[in-house]
């Protein structure tokens, strides 16, 4: 569909560089407020609301994302970009109605993960992070969740790169798994900055933990473990029905879909060379 | 006087970082009641309390419910019942904790919804931020209230047609199949529509743009900002040196 223009200047080597150090730097940013996090929890959690703690798991993956988000965002080709609004959309009001109810789930990445099987793991990534962030100008409370999502949204797309939507059946597996890094990489941003979750159903679990003595953090992840597996693999589930259920001609559109053999029932060469013919 | 979409951004990003990192309970019911007196003068209180409701009450509930009941590393215990033990210390973490979210999401929330949001994109990509940016918040938050009309139209068309959701998780999954596939279907056609017209335009070209919105930015608000930055700044410094004072 976007093809690469004729009239205006390409983006040069060095500014390609840049905004992959961007990237690497974002995510060192987020992997290592994480280890810093685990690593010093124990002496932390009862030293009151607002410790030190909260402070770096809030600017820590707060940077990491929008560092992501400007090193991926420049690049996306229009065609994506234009959905990453739609992405938004369809996570605030399919996540906004489960968030408060009595169900210990979220479905709050459907629009994310289904950017991510149709674009990339980049797009997810930056899908994932612009997300949160433009979903907390209504709720405040999910813009520390930015760098979770955007790691939910990156292994989506990896896990589509690899063929884990061709067969319907790994499509929940692959949801299992995004949702137990996903889950563990959230927990500390639960705990620290709010202590506790903001769900009841999740509330009730984490205290189930508590009442058998587990520290703040301890109980948080093994709710994060109960949760966001099942979480993610409804999303990753649906999300393949709403794929599956799409025109071809629609699946077709997109690059990443065609070059990767994202979904089955399509050969890569020869449909990549009709749907740019007819495409682009 | 009005403010400046970055300034009414600044201040109350600097606001919500100072509560969070003062981690005191007269300073976050100071911030709560100066919200909520903000928002009565600016005639925003009607939807301010229906939202700060909708993300608050689960919020405190949750977090009563579980310092409240179950806080292993409390000593000074007021009652319990089988497992569950009412300490002080649980309530009293209970009430700081929910106190300086309170004030953070207020703060935010307030933000929201005074800021002007084409104003917002102006100044946006007047300051060198991607337009890109912009366009995905703009576009965002033009949609949303589109898209919820737009669902009720297609579960009315839906059931029209003999939708009737019964209990069962397969039948779920087949209604939301039957709600979910047309709203995507015609969000994603409409973004091939719209991708095609925006390039036509040039959105994906780099350079000068010029801006039909001039917002003013005076020389004052351009150095409050830079001082609620730095104010925020400074107490995040002040307490990562001192981790443990005032907690």
């Amino acid at each position: 569909m976007s093809s690469p223009s004729l009239t205006l200047e390409s983006p040069t080597p060095a500014a390609a560089r840049k905004r992959r150090l961007l990237e690497i730097l974002g995510a060192l940013a987020i992997a290592g407020t994480y280890i810093y996090l685990v690593l010093n929890q124990p002496a932390d959690i009862t030293g009151g609301p607002g410790s030190a703690s909260a402070l770096i798991a809030l600017s820590g993956f707060l940077v990491g994302a929008v560092l992501l988000v400007v090193a991926v965002l420049p690049t996306l080709p229009v065609s994506t970009l234009v959905l990453i609004p739609v992405a938004l959309v369809l996570n605030i009001v399919l996540g906004q109605f489960v968030g408060s109810t009595l169900v210990p789930f979220y479905l709050d990445a459907i629009g994310t993960v289904l950017i991510a099987v149709l674009a990339g793991p980049a797009a997810g990534a930056a899908t994932g992070a612009l997300s949160s962030i433009v979903w907390s100008f209504f709720n405040p409370t999910v813009l520390p969740f930015a760098a979770g999502a955007a790691l939910i949204g990156c292994l989506a797309g990896l896990a589509a790169r690899h063929g884990l939507f061709r067969r319907f059946y790994l499509a929940p597996v692959a949801g299992f798994l995004t949702g137990i890094i996903g889950g563990v990489v959230s927990a500390p941003i639960a705990a620290f900055v709010f202590g506790g979750t903001s769900g009841l159903a999740t509330g009730a679990i984490v205290s189930a933990f508590r009442s058998m003595g587990d520290s703040l953090l301890a109980a948080i992840t093994k709710q994060a473990l109960i949760s966001d597996p099942m979480d993610k693999a409804i999303v990753f589930t649906l999300v393949a029905v709403l794929v599956y259920a799409l025109p071809r001609r629609t699946r077709l559109q997109f690059p990443f879909v065609r070059r990767h053999r994202v979904l089955t029932g399509q050969a890569a060469g020869q449909s990549a060379g009709a749907a740019t013919g007819q495409g682009s | 006087m009005r403010l400046h979409p970055l300034t009414s951004l600044a201040a109350a990003g600097s606001t919500a970082i100072m509560t969070t990192a003062a981690a005191s309970l007269p300073l976050s019911l100071a911030v709560i009641a100066a919200v909520a007196g903000l928002s009565l003068a600016g005639g925003v209180e009607r939807r301010m309390l229906a939202a700060a409701a909708g993300i608050l009450v689960p919020l405190v509930a949750s977090l009563f419910f579980l310092h409240g009941l179950f806080f292993p590393e409390g000593s000074v215990v007021l009652a319990h019942w089988g497992p569950a033990r009412v300490t002080v210390e649980g309530l009293q973490f209970a009430l700081e904790r929910s106190a300086q979210l309170s004030a953070a999401v207020l703060v935010l929330l307030l933000c929201s919804f005074t800021i002007s949001v084409p104003d917002l994109v102006a100044a946006l990509s007047a300051r060198g931020v991607h337009a890109r940016f912009a366009f995905v918040l703009a576009s965002t938050l033009t949609l949303l209230p589109a898209i919820t009309t737009r669902l009720a139209r297609i579960r009315q068309a839906q059931e029209a047609r003999g939708l009737v959701i019964t209990r069962g998780v397969f039948r779920r999954m087949a209604a939301f199949r039957w709600q979910a596939v047309p709203l995507v279907l015609s969000l994603v056609e409409e973004a091939g529509t719209r991708a095609a017209a925006l390039e036509a335009r040039g959105f994906g070209a780099t350079g000068p743009r010029t801006s039909y919105r001039e917002v003013t930015d005076p020389p004052f608000q351009r150095r409050l900002r830079m001082v609620l930055l730095l104010a925020a700044a400074a107490a995040v410094a002040l307490r990562l040196w001192q981790p443990t004072a005032g907690a």
